[in-house]
């Protein structure tokens, strides 16, 4: 019985660790999603010139999961089902910080707003900030992530030691 | 469509107390009073629906305006940009939107137009049987005769072109006829079994390429007012296609005085011209003309 609880201790333990961890997993995710999200609408604005909502729609790749649903928010506000805010935007985005929220908002603000040329080349000069901060969430996730998973497998050895 | 376009205060106030079926125009100019044309005449939008006294009228601001082209772009200001170009967007729904602001000019060419101060929404209607008083005399015996609509802007010239691509359709006189839809207002629900559609395109690109792939036998086609687009009338009329298309004139006789028209005119291409004024609201048909301009049908009188 003892030594069923000390493993119970330790798996909640180290799922603690992991459960920190998927911040920065989801974070790392969510930037890499963005990014591949302004490369298509970058290309088929430019190609097709298909409208907005069309792109969106059929932005249906696998990243589009890590998204956190800011796809779904903008297409509301283009079937002006809502305004574009940072509480309508961001219902599911809690992992990330209120100034990336700010900028993404920003970035969505710009997108239909202006001729091809001048569009794509927003979303590129975008693109290029969106990788810098990819960048910042893969060390992050490389340090912090990394290391949260580690100190739940201590936290939890250390009890199972104590206890025995 | 307009519920998606205009703000929600407006749209309200036009879709609970307007008949929105008698609405043509709905302008709207940068902190200006919002006006609504209903069956010819100008209204002001208030909050009790339309009214002629200015005090009560809505008022439009800048924001509106660019917020009403921006939601009739789908959004997407880059996917109509050659329509801004020239001045106007068409939304899928047909809903036509005239913009009033500044062109921005580069190497002689217009890039965009920008900072919008106004726009003219023109709701289109689908006016069934419109064309009936002046069809006997286009088409007599299955034969369609080459026909001019002639009107000053909102008379409906392009209700008549519809109903009249419905009414063949609707008789089963199997002639396969090609919409030659430049801005995309044409085409508005007409529910013809033999027509095909090529829209946005300038009259030659689209005539030329409509003949050879698409063989017609009617042409239908918007607005002449370009030497090219007389060019694209005499290729097809050479061709044997049919041709039934519209212009703006106040009458024959300025019609007549137009010198784009003299070579059509000279040539005798059309045989038929329909003029049509807003008299007695858009779409009076004022009379019937043969290829000698003599009137040969006078209603609205």
């Amino acid at each position: 019985m003892k030594y069923l609880i000390i493993l119970i201790l330790f798996c909640i333990s180290v799922g603690v660790g992991y459960f920190f961890s998927l911040k920065y997993l989801k974070r790392k995710r969510f930037w890499g999603a963005l990014i591949n999200l302004a490369d298509k609408l970058s290309l088929e604005i430019n190609f097709s010139r298909e409208r907005l909502k069309v792109l969106f729609s059929s932005f249906d790749g696998n990243t589009k999961k890590y998204l956190l649903g800011i796809d779904e928010g903008f297409v509301d506000f283009l079937d002006k089902k809502c305004e574009l805010t940072q509480e309508n935007i961001f219902k599911n985005a809690s992992v990330l910080k209120p100034e990336e929220k700010d900028f993404v908002l920003l970035f969505l603000k710009t997108l239909g707003r202006s001729d091809v040329e001048n569009q794509t080349r927003e979303i590129q000069n975008y693109c290029i900030r969106f990788g810098e901060i990819k960048a910042q969430c893969d060390t992050e996730q490389k340090k912090y992530g990394s290391l949260s998973v580690k100190l739940g497998v201590v936290v939890g050895l250390f009890i199972a030691i104590i206890m025995i | 469509m307009l519920e998606k376009i205009l703000p929600d205060n407006f749209y309200k106030i036009l879709s609970e107390k307007v008949n929105m079926k008698a609405v043509n125009e709905i302008r709207l100019r940068a902190d200006k009073p919002v006006i609504v044309n209903v069956c010819g005449k100008m209204f002001y939008l208030c909050e009790n629906g339309v009214t002629s006294n200015v005090r009560q009228s809505l008022y439009a601001s800048k924001i509106i305006i660019e917020d009403v082209i921006f939601r009739a772009s789908e959004c997407s200001i880059y996917s109509v940009n050659e329509q801004i170009k020239k001045g106007f967007i068409v939304t899928d729904e047909a809903v036509r939107i005239g913009i009033s602001g500044n062109i921005v000019e580069e190497n002689g060419r217009i890039k965009t137009m920008t900072n919008f101060v106004g726009c003219n929404i023109r709701v289109p209607h689908q006016v069934k049987n419109c064309c009936l008083s002046a069809y006997p005399y286009i088409v007599s015996q299955s034969q369609v005769e080459n026909t001019l609509v002639i009107s000053p802007p909102a008379c409906g010239k392009t209700t008549f072109l519809r109903d009249f691509v419905f009414q063949l359709s609707e008789r089963n006189l199997p002639f396969n006829v090609l919409l030659l839809d430049e801005r995309g207002e044409l085409d508005c629900g007409i529910n013809s079994k033999y027509t095909d559609k090529i829209a946005f395109s300038s009259k030659k690109v689209g005539f030329e390429n409509g003949i050879r792939a698409l063989a017609p036998d009617i042409i239908v086609t918007d607005e002449l007012g370009q030497e090219e687009d007389m060019q694209a009338i005499l290729y097809a009329a050479s061709c044997g296609i049919k041709l039934l298309a519209s212009t703006h004139a106040d009458s024959m006789e300025t019609f007549m005085k137009k010198p784009l028209f003299q070579e059509i005119i000279k040539q005798k291409v059309f045989k038929r011209y329909v003029l049509l004024s807003k008299r007695n609201g858009p779409g009076t048909l004022e009379g019937v003309y043969n290829e000698n301009f003599a009137r040969i049908l006078r209603e609205g009188v």
